[in-house]
């Protein structure tokens, strides 16, 4: 992912990338169908990202068309069926990958944004 | 794994019923948790839908998530060759106009395409890499290509290392049968590693080995082609084994070739192959007269065959020239023959002396510069309807830009419109070339009959590969750069609906793309005027005698076993009896018909006091003829007298020579008389009389000298009777064959037909390429005319409103007409002085392949200039009238 691309290809991997990574780290501790992954973004960002259903479901397709996760139907607590979606073993490593690039991505854009700042400001 | 399989466990598309259940899963557990809240189960199951957004859109975007990127690429595609279709299905005249255009320039390079492929590719039928034999030939001192001995031969093959193999052919004339059904054939005496080195199988029993060629007169074995086998014994399933009669000599029948297989004439169609060592007996007569057939094939002067053969891997022509000449200067050594062979060549198999491939590839040669001219024709007339409707389309190409459409993506929307027209015109054009080429094969059949010939031209893979990489050449060149101007539409101009044309660069093409064509079209219509013109020429050619109402009926008394002395008394009543016959002015025989295509033997001839120089060629071509011989053909006496009765064997001997012969030789025809020369071995003959030189073989050869003896001197027991009378030459013939019948009803009668359709033969080349010559020319023109048509009358129509200022402001319809007229012209003239640059250019190209008529034939060219210009100015003026006749109102109102 690079930001300095004006491709429109890049910049839509951008955002999906960006969504992928949520949902992948959203399913870090444990599965959960399409529903609960929404509300646990939202919740977690105080209620900034609202991923919209129009969004989510094409990411999880995409998302196991790539083979990081798996989809299975079950039975939520409140005993309704739903199909929960599990991280696969590639999915974690994608989910590692994503992690340091998007630490890096923030670290630049932090730079820029704050000239500044004390130089030399890691991590 | 099945295919199947595999595809089941990669899905390639989105589970549509799941995805479904998943968002109605979705759906019931927000509801549920906003029930949970406190809500009414009815506004929550809408709160729930309302906050997902679109389903449909949604459902769109996960099954646009497993589509692969080149299959939406494609999908693109199809829409874009689907609008393609519907949009040019809209304009039929415009799309079937393109299609027919193309099918007409693509199909006749496709033909021509075809016949080149397999006469530089493949000229041998059944053989494999037949281009890449070589050919060995001899060469005298004038150039005068001369055949090898067997015994050199067989040194050569021998001690050539150069050769994985070499084989000898010669192509006779062989009477197959006996009696009333006895007819003449063609045939190869072969040498035994022929078929092995050509790699030519048996259909049934064997082909001709090594074997077959160890002691003379020891192998009555023949192998028969599969035509003869199949018309002749009825594809019997048990020939091997059974004999035919060649020369009335027995053989049996060791084999049948392979069916594709019809020798390596090239053009005639071989149907017996025969072992060499059987020549002797068979009685052909190959060399020179001072060889006895028993001699064929021990005599180092009697010239046989041309040895062919493949090249050792990693070896070149050249240094197998170096090795043969090397090999030749060691036998030459001890035969000092004046008249021998020089040195030797070796020439690829397209250069075969006297074979069909060296006369054909210059003419196909020229007919494929034609082809491509027709169409270069033909793309620029489609470059042309191109533009004028990439033109009417703008408004199209605007919305489309306006809309967001890439540059690129219009272009390919273009490109693909063209291909969509290319690939109907490419298929029609190979169907028009398959239909056409057995059309113009049977053509040449009919010409040649009733020699049997084969034409191995076949529209085969290569072919159809050629015509759609033509096609898609085609679509690019006359598709691109029109696609490319309208694809840069000014949208302000489309906007204010000013349709006439604001860039100069548009005008400019248009009037090249006429310039082009008049130049083009000027080349072509030169070319076909200068065709036409050689037909007429070879046609109405003085071959020196005369044909119309002479007969010529072929016989060999050995057919019947004569001997000479038998022999002679047939000739001698048949002659008596045709001389008895009221309706019949004169009658003759003679052992050669002029212009019989092929040379006839050539002997070496000793002029008294003439002292030869060395290695000087003094072979000539010789005919045995009867009494009455010129006064039957009208070929005028020049000096002396003609061969009499009275000059029979018992007479002093006698000879009568041609023109050049005389001139050559005594310095004119009056000093020839009286003096003497020999033919062969034999005895020194007087010079009675000159006569006019006479086309001997064909009708475009140069003039050679050439002898005449008294068949009463020179016994043949094959002969030709010619009768001259006045009634219908049909009928002429049917009474001289009823008097060969009346002295024996046994003997066969090899050929009987007005001597006048013999000549065809000898045309046969000529025509076929003329005919090819002013199709190409007409359809050249056609288009021409058309395209030159379509870019004035569209260039007038898109200047209706000038046409209705100009008016409005008081011009007359008249200047209005010239202003046009005059405009046109001048793109007509600079096109046509264009054309006739490029025409001069090419004129010794054309002079090839002409006869009797100089490639810068000035009528050809006024012609040609005249129906160019011509129409030029009737594609101008017909649209000006019109446009000058409208009401300048309404012009200016609706451009």
């Amino acid at each position: 992912m690079t930001l300095h691309s004006t491709r429109p290809d890049a910049r839509t991997d951008l955002l999906h990338g960006t969504l992928d990574m949520l949902i992948l780290r959203t399913l870090q501790w444990g599965p959960q169908h399409g529903y609960a992954i929404g509300q646990t973004i939202r919740a977690q960002s105080a209620d900034v990202l609202q991923v919209e259903a129009g969004s989510l479901y094409p990411a999880l397709q995409r998302l196991a068309r790539k083979g990081w996760v798996t989809a299975k139907w079950g039975q939520t607590e409140a005993n309704q069926r739903a199909k929960f979606y599990r991280l696969t073993a590639e999915g974690k490593r994608q989910l590692l990958r994503e992690q340091s690039r998007w630490t890096e991505l923030v670290n630049a854009i932090g730079r820029v944004m704050k000239p500044a700042a004390v130089p030399g400001t890691e991590g | 794994m099945s295919i199947w399989s595999w595809l089941k466990r990669r899905r390639l598309d989105l589970d549509e019923k799941d995805f479904q259940d998943e968002i109605r899963a979705h759906l019931t557990l927000a509801a549920d948790e906003r029930m949970a809240d406190g809500a009414d189960p009815r506004s929550a199951q809408l709160a729930a839908l309302k906050e997902f957004g679109n389903v449909l859109l949604t459902t769109e975007a996960a099954r646009r998530v497993w589509i692969p990127r080149w299959l939406e690429a494609l999908r693109d595609q199809v829409s874009d060759v689907r609008y393609a279709i519907r949009t040019l299905a809209k304009n039929p005249v415009f799309s079937l106009t393109v299609i027919g255009v193309l099918t007409l320039g693509i199909g006749l390079n496709a033909a021509v395409f075809t016949m080149l492929k397999s006469i530089a590719l493949s000229p041998i039928a059944g053989v494999d890499g037949s281009a890449r034999l070589a050919v060995l030939f001899g060469e005298t001192s004038t150039g005068r290509q001369v055949r090898v001995s067997y015994p050199d031969y067989q040194y050569i093959r021998d001690h050539a290392s150069a050769f994985s193999g070499l084989f000898g052919t010669a192509l006779v004339k062989a009477n197959l049968g006996r009696g009333r059904g006895a007819r003449q054939i063609w045939g190869e005496v072969v040498t035994g590693n022929y078929f092995q080195v050509l790699g030519v199988r048996a259909e049934r029993g064997r082909t001709l080995l090594p074997s077959d060629e160890i002691a003379p007169g020891r192998h009555p074995a023949v192998v028969l082609s599969d035509g003869l086998w199949r018309r002749d014994f009825g594809a019997d399933p048990d020939i091997v084994g059974k004999t035919v009669e060649i020369n009335h000599v027995p053989l049996t029948v060791v084999g049948v070739a392979d069916p594709a297989f019809h020798g390596t004439t090239v053009v005639y169609d071989v149907e017996v192959f025969i072992p060499v060592m059987m020549a002797p007996q068979l009685g052909f007569m190959f060399g020179s007269q001072q060889t006895t057939p028993s001699g064929i094939l021990s005599d180092r002067r009697a010239a046989l065959f041309y040895p062919q053969g493949h090249l050792r891997p990693g070896t070149t022509l050249a240094s197998a020239a170096a090795e043969t000449d090397a090999l030749w200067a060691m036998l030459s050594r001890d035969r000092p023959l004046t008249d021998a062979a020089q040195r030797l060549r070796a020439v690829p198999f397209s250069q075969t002396p006297n074979g069909a491939p060296t006369f054909l590839l210059p003419t196909l040669g020229v007919l494929s510069a034609m082809g491509l001219l027709v169409l270069l024709i033909a793309c620029a007339n489609i470059a042309g309807l191109v533009l004028v409707r990439g033109v009417s389309r703008r408004g199209e190409i605007a919305v489309r830009q306006a809309l967001g459409a890439t540059r690129a993506r219009i272009v390919g929307l273009l490109i693909v419109e063209n291909l969509v027209l290319a690939v109907p015109g490419a298929l029609l054009g190979v169907l028009l070339a398959r239909r056409g080429i057995p059309l113009l094969a049977g053509y040449a059949e009919q010409l040649a009959a009733p020699e049997r010939v084969f034409f191995n031209i076949e529209v085969d893979s290569l072919v159809i590969g050629f015509a759609a990489l033509v096609a898609c050449l085609c679509a690019l060149v006359f598709g691109l750069v029109p696609a490319l101007r309208s694809s840069r539409v000014d949208l302000v101009s489309v906007i204010n609906q000013d349709a006439s044309p604001r860039g100069a660069a548009r005008g400019r093409l248009r009037a090249g793309l006429v310039v082009a064509q008049v130049a083009v079209s000027l080349l072509l219509l030169v070319g076909a005027g200068l065709a036409t013109r050689s037909v007429e020429a070879a046609r109405s050619a003085n071959p020196g005698f005369d044909a119309s109402q002479v007969t010529a009926i072929m016989v060999d008394v050995e057919q019947n076993a004569y001997d000479e002395s038998r022999g002679r008394v047939f000739y001698r009543k048949l002659l008596d009896a045709a001389r008895a016959d009221p309706g019949i002015e004169s009658a003759t025989l003679a052992e050669n018909i002029p212009l019989g295509f092929l040379d006839t033997r050539a002997q070496r001839v000793a002029i008294e006091g003439y002292e030869p120089g060395r290695g000087e060629d003094l072979a000539f071509m010789s005919n045995s003829v009867g009494s009455d011989y010129f006064r039957t053909l009208r070929i005028s006496l020049v000096a002396g007298r003609a061969f009499e009765d009275r000059d029979d064997e018992t007479a002093a001997p006698v000879a009568v020579v041609n023109q050049t012969l005389a001139q050559r030789f005594w310095g004119g025809p009056a000093s020839a008389v009286g003096k003497r020369l020999r033919v062969g071995e034999g005895d020194w003959r007087t010079v009675i009389g000159v006569v006019a030189d006479v086309k001997y073989s064909r009708i475009n050869e140069a003039p050679r000298p050439y002898l005449y003896l008294p068949f009463l001197q020179s016994y043949r027991s094959g002969m030709v009777l010619h009768t001259r009378g006045a009634g219908p030459v049909d009928s002429l013939v049917d009474r001289a064959r009823a008097q060969v019948a009346a002295l024996d009803a046994d003997l066969p009668i090899l050929k009987a037909t007005p001597m006048s359709q013999m000549r065809r033969g000898s045309l046969i080349i000529f025509n076929l390429t003329e005919t090819m010559l002013f199709i190409f020319g007409l359809a050249g023109m056609a288009l021409a005319a058309m395209g030159t048509y379509g870019l004035v009358s569209y260039t007038v129509k898109q200047s209706t409103r000038e046409i209705g200022i100009r008016m409005a402001l008081g011009a007359s319809g008249q200047s209005v007409v010239r202003v046009f007229l005059a405009r046109g012209l001048r793109l007509g003239v600079v096109g046509a002085a264009l054309g006739l640059a490029a025409t001069l250019g090419a004129s010794r190209l054309l002079g090839s392949v002409l006869f009797g008529v100089s490639a810068t034939d000035p009528g050809s060219f006024v012609r040609a200039l005249v129906l160019v210009l011509g129409g030029v100015i009737v594609a101008t003026l017909v649209p000006a009238w019109r446009a000058a006749r409208t009401n300048p109102l309404s012009a200016l109102r609706h451009p």
